[in-house]
């Protein structure tokens, strides 16, 4: 990063000598103005369809935007009614639970299968990129095919039941028994991402030098003491990237939960973003919908933030 | 690192073979069960193989999804060329032409990559009923680009920084206008980042279920995801037909990963890490 830093300004674009007689004032014209041709799109896209409909989300989360106000235009504000409402809601808190567990489950799983691929995956082998490659099809595909196949496999006659029939557990509902249906949700959304934690800690692992790893093992170091002396201190900016990265992603998942359990049953595996969509799109509350969502671009932010302060340190 | 216990690298391609059969176990399942009817997939017994193969669930499927399979690929198309149009000379300035504001530019795209979508399909649905462009392809591929944007500026800008810029350089000495260097030099150069960005920008909307939920209504307008989310009617899920559906939905997306997997690790480890 550093070097490409220095790199950049090193050949910053320094007005460059006009060899060709160009008119003076289309000159400037290119060096001055140019540039801003190149950005207005992204401007113009930026303020209508990012920065407004935050602002508007914003405001709206202040606002009685009901059906009935929905319809007849005129949504009156109403200060903190939407937030008191959430926030004396019990499915609000079950649902906040939800998405840490959910979060903190995920990012454990999915980051340990990440992990030890990449070190299985830092030998070389043949075939060896066929395989990576198969292994990042659960990230790349929909999200939608996950939710459906692991929909599937916990169904109440599905894989998961006909194999601990072999063992002479009992079927179970896994996704209508409260708790059971939010770690079923959390074992497809691990499926779903590992392939993420393993491809960013494989090219992480692929750039450190052979030479200390074997220095190390002339020194007699086994293969853990190698893995925890060398790999993990030179993988750890890796590694707050990917956690990082991660943990935003899982806070944003939507799909999955909804697909697989619409966050039932009784709205015991709701997470904040499904709640708010069947606060919104459900029960027709738009007010209370922009204020849940205010509520998770708050902890965003703030876990943001956190990091931040992390990396300073 | 040097093997700790096998001596021959193909012990080492056995085990990663069934690492990789293991953890892509689900896709089996998903892949026969959709030649099996449903007694047989949901029977009491777990059956490796089907009994018989039902090729009438992949026709039923295909048949009833090629409308929606071409919604798709509409949408994803078009979002993903606008958000390329849009991002790669904005990628472009802002990391080398020192325009004014890129760094809150990227900031806010940073940001906005970190935000649930929820965030913003619930004013956009408002303001789309009230502009009246719910319910309408170009609505929905607005609403896709709000993830797609974000993501694009940050990857390309990401690429772009190792774009050698004295090129540019020397072509504006010969007179070029920035533009035609952008066309002619920067846009080459940088085409594996270009592609790899291109194709996410293509399989974000492809797998998006949110937006075409809250946007589009109308059967005829359905997105695969959407029609494949609607088959879960009244009787209860008709299984064969979504399992082959699931996996027409992700046929995109596997074939990408067949023929660009260079690009595509490379793409995300670099749009991620930087």
């Amino acid at each position: 990063m550093k070097q490409l830093e220095a790199a950049r300004t090193r050949v910053s674009p320094v007005p460059p000598a006009e060899h060709r007689p160009v008119p003076r004032r289309k000159a400037a014209w290119r060096r001055g103005l140019a540039p801003y041709t190149f950005i207005l799109p992204i401007l113009v896209f930026t303020l209508l369809l990012l920065a407004y409909p935050m602002f508007y989300s914003l405001t709206l989360s202040f606002q009685d935007a009901t059906v009935d106000t929905f319809v007849s235009g005129d949504m009156p504000f109403n200060g903190f009614a939407n937030y008191q409402q959430t926030l004396s809601t019990g499915t609000f808190w079950q649902a906040l639970v939800n998405t840490i567990v959910f979060t903190f489950c995920s990012i454990l799983f999915q980051f340990t299968i990440g992990f030890l691929l990449a070190l299985f995956f830092q030998n070389r082998f043949p075939l060896k990129n066929v395989l990576i490659a198969l292994l990042l099809i659960p990230w790349i595909a929909p999200v939608l095919t996950a939710a459906y196949t692991f929909k599937g496999l916990f169904n109440e006659v599905g894989p998961v039941n006909q194999v601990a029939h072999w063992f002479g557990i009992p079927s179970l509902p896994w996704l209508a028994l409260p708790g059971f249906a939010l770690a079923a949700t959390i074992v497809a959304n691990i499926w779903i991402g590992f392939p993420f934690n393993f491809i960013l800690l494989y090219s992480g692992v692929c750039g450190i030098p052979q030479e200390i790893y074997e220095a190390a093992r002339i020194d007699g170091a086994s293969y853990w003491r190698r893995v925890g002396y060398i790999t993990l201190p030179i993988l750890k900016p890796v590694t707050v990237a990917v956690l990082m990265l991660g943990t935003i992603y899982t806070v944003k998942v939507f799909d999955l939960v909804w697909i697989m359990t619409g966050g039932g049953p009784a709205n015991t595996s709701h997470l904040l973003s499904t709640y708010a969509y069947q606060v919104g799109f459900s029960l027709l509350n738009f007010g209370q919908a922009a204020a849940i969502a205010t509520v998770i671009v708050v902890l965003i932010l703030s876990l943001n933030l956190f990091q931040l302060l992390l990396q300073r340190k | 690192m040097r093997p700790p216990a096998f001596r021959s690298p193909w012990l080492y391609t056995v085990v990663g073979i069934i690492i990789t059969v293991v953890l892509l176990s689900p896709l089996y399942w998903v892949l026969m069960g959709s030649f099996m009817t449903q007694r047989e997939l949901f029977s009491p017994h777990f059956s490796f193989w089907p009994r018989e193969f039902m090729f009438q669930n992949w026709t039923t499927a295909v048949g009833r999804l090629w409308p929606h399979f071409a919604t798709s690929a509409i949408v994803s198309v078009c979002t993903s060329t606008a958000t390329l149009l849009i991002t790669a000379p904005a990628a472009y300035a802002i990391v080398w032409l020192k325009v004014r504001g890129r760094g809150a530019i990227l900031s806010f795209m940073l940001t906005s990559q970190m935000l649930p979508a929820i965030v913003f399909v619930i004013p956009l649905f408002v303001l789309f009923s009230r502009m009246d462009i719910v319910n309408t392809l170009p609505g929905l591929i607005l609403g896709d680009m709000t993830f797609t944007v974000p993501f694009a500026l940050v990857m390309l800008g990401a690429y772009l920084r190792e774009f050698p810029y004295q090129l540019v350089e020397a072509a504006l000495v010969d007179g070029a206008g920035q533009w035609r260097a952008f066309f002619s030099i920067v846009l080459p150069v940088t085409m594996t980042g270009i592609i790899t960005v291109a194709i996410f920008s293509f399989l974000m909307p492809w797998g998006d279920l949110i937006f075409a939920l809250s946007l589009i209504t109308e059967a005829g307008l359905q997105p695969l995801t959407l029609e494949l989310y609607k088959a879960r009617g009244a009787l209860g899920i008709d299984w064969s037909f979504l399992l082959a559906g699931s996996l027409l939905t992700a046929l995109p997306a596997a074939l990408f990963v067949v023929a660009a997997s260079r690009f595509i690790v490379s793409g995300f480890t670099r749009g991620a890490l930087h």
